[in-house]
């Protein structure tokens, strides 16, 4: 990598400070004002130094269960995550592995099944869950998330497949290792790459979703996001605990990809062939 | 150890045909070289052994036992691939752990195998590394030492010398030659390289297009080429072909003639065209006229230490002739040449096959 000259530098510091203060903003504004006390909290201009309060967070978890909530999202995105990468995978390997005419047909109809606009399915969803008795249960978001993670997680996963040569999985069939076997032992952990990016975009897009969990569930199994806009309702906003709300909803997301980052490298087949 | 029989062996892919009805006998502790220009359908036949692709006619058996619809794992076979194939996320070690996991032994006996192995390689330094962190020789002899410690019947080597250098090269050959003297397993080995075949194999099997055009022992296939094809294909460099037509009991070519040796006599006719085959070291350059069969014109000379090739000229024919260093003439030079008559093959123009069959 050539030097930067020092205006350079200056340009390109400049560049990032306006982008982190473009994408931060906005979790600065969640912050402030879930700790910021409620009559100074529309103040213009908008009060820098204050007393923080930690009222918020209290009201949050007293006025409503917020608690369940959280572990409702928590069961609702790791179950769909869990899911979707075991469901995901195996069909991924497939698609990679199988010879045959059709297969990008089969790979394109997966991911057909992203292509319609979540509302349209709304109500049959309803009418289904409350037949087979799964409304308001984390189950039936379980289920639906996963109708859109999977084909994420085949189309990320089949591309991580298709680089694992051929040969370490003949190899490993010579040393006396069966399809399911070489999948586990081989194929699997050095597509752990794909695996952690597929996680990744799982959870976040199951922890964040809004509508179906809207609809679909009720006190019972009530998910974080949907639980914050209950602050608002036709009398007033609560806007001090739907920040607080909304600050608690952005932490297991960072944890979760943090987490996931340690498996986010480059060149995991290096030395296997050639 | 075990014998492999291959009767009227098929390979086919969709409708093309690439394997066409080989039959290959090796025995028991035999070193057998395929050998072939790429695309003769050699790797195929080795996978077919190895079980990685199907036969699709024809009978394949492994020590007695048909084998088409065994799985690879149930063979017995243990292969070396040409880009080693070792599993990236695993040390050295845990690559060998990994081939011994599925025979189930004792925690001991695994120990032992890898020591064994390591030390006969030259891996034991080396057994706590990925193979991201080894150079291209270490990583033939982990790919050697895997196939190795699983003490297999029939081992499989798959082009496994092409990704080393030159030196490394040689000295990995002669390894590969101590270990079978050793360990008297049933070797197939698949090269391009014929310096490769002659130097390892008890059998080379000389494959093109999907044929097996000779099989037999590296004095065989050199000294009596069943055909054209196998006679410019063994020996560096190549056979000198010069075609001819059978004339008052001579070889007649463009400006170039020889007297028919004796043996061959009864297997030609009049008027039959030919090509006969001289290899490089067999044309000998004479100071007179006298007992010489033409005289050529030296194009080029290359020197290589020992010898020198000289590239000559004999009318519109060209020919290599391989000297001594210091006999070596001059660019431009007219020299007077000879073949030793004994050392001559003659092939059928039309068909290729050597008139000695």
């Amino acid at each position: 990598m050539h030097q930067l000259t020092t205006s350079n530098k200056i340009l390109v510091y400049l560049l990032l400070a306006i982008v982190l203060i473009v994408f931060m903003t906005p979790i600065y504004i969640i912050v402030s004002s879930s700790i910021k006390p409620t009559p100074i909290m529309f103040q213009k201009p908008p009060a820098m130094l204050f007393e923080p309060t930690w009222d918020h967070y209290i009201n949050l978890f007293t006025a409503r269960p917020f608690g369940k909530f959280i572990l409702n999202s928590l069961i609702v995105a790791l179950g769909s995550t869990a899911f979707s990468l075991f469901f995901g995978s195996l069909a991924a390997y497939a698609i990679s592995r199988i010879r045959h005419k059709r297969m990008n047909d089969v790979a394109f109809w997966i991911l057909s099944m992203r292509m319609f606009p979540p509302i349209a399915v709304v109500v049959p969803y309803y009418i289904i869950f409350k037949a087979s008795g799964l409304l308001d249960t984390p189950l039936a978001l379980i289920i639906i998330y996963s109708t859109a993670n999977i084909p994420l997680t085949v189309w990320l996963m089949k591309g991580f497949f298709d680089e694992v040569p051929r040969a370490l999985e003949e190899a490993a069939s010579i040393d006396g290792y069966n399809l399911l076997q070489i999948f586990w032992y081989v194929t699997l952990p050095l597509a752990a790459p794909g695996l952690a990016v597929s996680a990744v975009f799982c959870f976040i897009f199951s922890w964040n979703e809004f509508i179906f969990a809207l609809m679909l569930t009720g006190s019972n199994a009530q998910t974080a996001t949907v639980a914050v806009m209950s602050f608002w309702s036709s009398d007033a906003v609560q806007w001090g605990r739907i920040m607080a709300g909304s600050f608690i909803i952005l932490i297991p997301g960072v944890i979760f990809v943090l987490t996931c980052q340690r498996w986010l490298v480059r060149g995991l087949t290096m030395g296997s062939v050639k | 150890m075990s014998s492999i029989q291959l009767k009227s062996v098929v390979k086919r892919y969709g409708p093309v045909e690439v394997v066409h009805g080989i039959d290959l006998e090796i025995e028991k502790g035999e070193f057998v070289v395929l050998l072939g220009p790429s695309g003769c359908g050699k790797t195929t036949t080795l996978r077919m052994i190895a079980g990685l692709e199907d036969v699709s006619d024809g009978e394949m058996s492994i020590g007695g036992q048909v084998v088409n619809a065994v799985a690879p794992k149930d063979r017995g076979v243990a292969m070396v691939f040409q880009n080693y194939a070792l599993y990236p996320h695993m040390t050295v070690r845990q690559n060998m752990e990994f081939a011994l996991r599925p025979l189930k032994l004792e925690k001991g006996e695994v120990e032992r195998r890898i020591t064994e192995t390591a030390v006969l390689l030259g891996l034991d330094e080396l057994l706590a590394r990925r193979p991201s962190q080894l150079s291209g020789g270490q990583r033939q002899r982990v790919a050697m030492g895997r196939a190795l410690v699983r003490t297999p019947d029939v081992f499989l080597f798959d082009e496994p010398l092409s990704n080393l250098d030159a030196k490394l090269r040689t000295q990995v050959r002669l390894e590969i030659g101590k270990l079978h003297k050793r360990l008297g397993t049933t070797i197939v080995y698949v090269t391009h390289d014929q310096i490769e075949a002659m130097t390892l194999a008890d059998k080379i099997v000389i494959m093109r297009d999907g044929y097996i055009e000779q099989t037999g022992s590296p004095q065989e296939v050199y000294t009596r080429p069943r055909n054209r094809f196998v006679a410019t294909f063994i020996g560096s460099p190549a056979m000198n072909i010069v075609p001819a037509t059978v004339k008052d009991g001579e070889l007649a070519g463009d400006h170039i003639s020889v007297p028919i040796p004796d043996r061959f006599r009864s297997k030609l006719t009049e008027g039959q065209a030919v090509d006969f085959g001289i290899r490089p070291p067999e044309i000998e350059q004479v100071k007179s006229e006298n007992g010489a069969i033409a005289k050529a014109r030296v194009e080029v000379t290359e020197y290589l230490g020992n010898e020198a090739l000289l590239d000559l000229r004999i009318g519109s024919q060209e020919l290599i002739a391989e000297v001594p260093a210091n006999q070596c003439p001059g660019e431009d030079d007219e020299i007077n040449i000879r073949f030793n008559p004994e050392a001559l093959h003659i092939f059928d123009a039309q068909t290729g096959m050597s008139v000695e069959v």
